[in-house]
């Protein structure tokens, strides 16, 4: 099976690297190859230079959506503060930037591909709801983009993994470490996953949310300031 | 006639940046409807109210845009002449200001 996991310009290299790893660790340790996992972009072959000191990777091939397996979308790295006005670079200037790319369609047509699992971490999936594919869905992405996030469409969760049918998101930067684990779970079953947590000396923590079972009967609120 | 009829350019802030659009506004039988026009995409404004208040004729309204970025928007604000202020809101994330002129054709 395939694991896709798209750059862009100014990605977030440990969204990148960390689920990256964890999907290497479970192919080659424990699961005789079966991944076959390739950093993409959706211009095709090229180096990307993320949002960190330019640190580059390269992609060696173009997004392909009905490739059948995992589609992985890591958020970007920046500034958070500054005025997109004067220049700056900002996280939202990226992931809208990269959202008006050729991405935003192939990444939709993935979504609609039983065989593909569009997954984010981070900023990727507020990415992908400036792109408009977050309408109406539960999403989680990083804390600092929540507000944003909702007000895009979709609904904001606050899981480290949050599972929404066609679309399978973490929240901030080491969640991808949670997600790549997640997703090995969900295909291969516990015990690889596990193997992989062994080896990382890292345990992935929290309980993926998917809307399915009983809701809470009270949502404790925090203390308006 | 409305204060607010008419063709208008707005600048507000969002998260991105400052992004521009040009609005129509008509009354039609008392009710009056807007349009906005941004990026290549036309969107109709809903929940739009206009009224008198002490500082001026004021107006609010909703609209959901696709490009440059999905956003959920509201704005409120007041007309004097031919310029617009206000602030608008993309959901929860703190207001910012809306700037306008009107444009004549």
């Amino acid at each position: 099976m395939s694991v896709q996991i798209v750059l862009f310009d100014g990605f977030d290299p440990l969204d990148v690297i960390a689920p990256f790893e964890v999907f290497v660790a479970g192919s080659e340790y424990f699961l005789d190859n079966a991944l076959d996992i390739t950093l993409v972009s959706a211009e095709g072959a090229r180096d990307v230079v993320s949002g960190s000191q330019g640190l580059r990777l390269r992609a060696t091939a173009a997004l392909d959506p009905h490739r059948p397996g995992i589609v992985l979308v890591p958020g970007a790295s920046g500034p958070v503060d500054g005025d997109p006005d004067e220049g700056a670079e900002t996280i939202p200037v990226l992931l809208a930037r990269f959202a008006a790319t050729g991405a935003i369609p192939l990444i939709a047509n993935a979504m609609r591909d039983p065989d593909v699992l569009v997954t984010a971490v981070c900023g990727g999936s507020l990415a992908l709801a400036m792109g408009g594919l977050c309408e109406g869905r539960n999403v989680v992405t990083h804390t600092l983009g929540m507000p944003l996030l909702e007000a895009t469409g979709a609904t904001a969760g606050s899981a480290r993994v949050g599972d929404a049918g066609a679309l399978v998101a973490a929240g901030g930067v080491s969640s991808g470490l949670a997600l790549a684990l997640s997703l090995l779970d969900r295909h291969f079953g516990p015990r690889i996953a596990h193997a992989v947590e062994e080896l990382f000396e890292y345990e992935g923590r929290g309980t993926a949310w998917r809307a399915v079972g009983k809701a809470p009967a009270t949502v404790p609120e925090a203390p308006t300031p | 006639m409305n204060p607010i009829c008419g063709d208008w350019r707005l600048q507000m802030k969002t998260p991105i940046g400052t992004i521009e659009a040009d609005y129509h506004f008509e009354e039609h039988d008392g009710v009056v409807t807007g349009t906005a026009n941004g990026a290549g995409e036309a969107v109709a404004l809903t929940d739009l109210v206009t009224g008198d208040t002490p500082d001026g004729q004021h107006a609010a309204w909703r609209q959901q845009i696709t490009r440059p970025l999905r956003l959920n928007l509201e704005y409120d604000v007041s007309i004097t002449g031919d310029t617009l202020t206000g602030e608008s809101r993309a959901g929860r994330l703190p207001r910012t200001r809306v700037t306008g002129r009107r444009i004549t054709a």
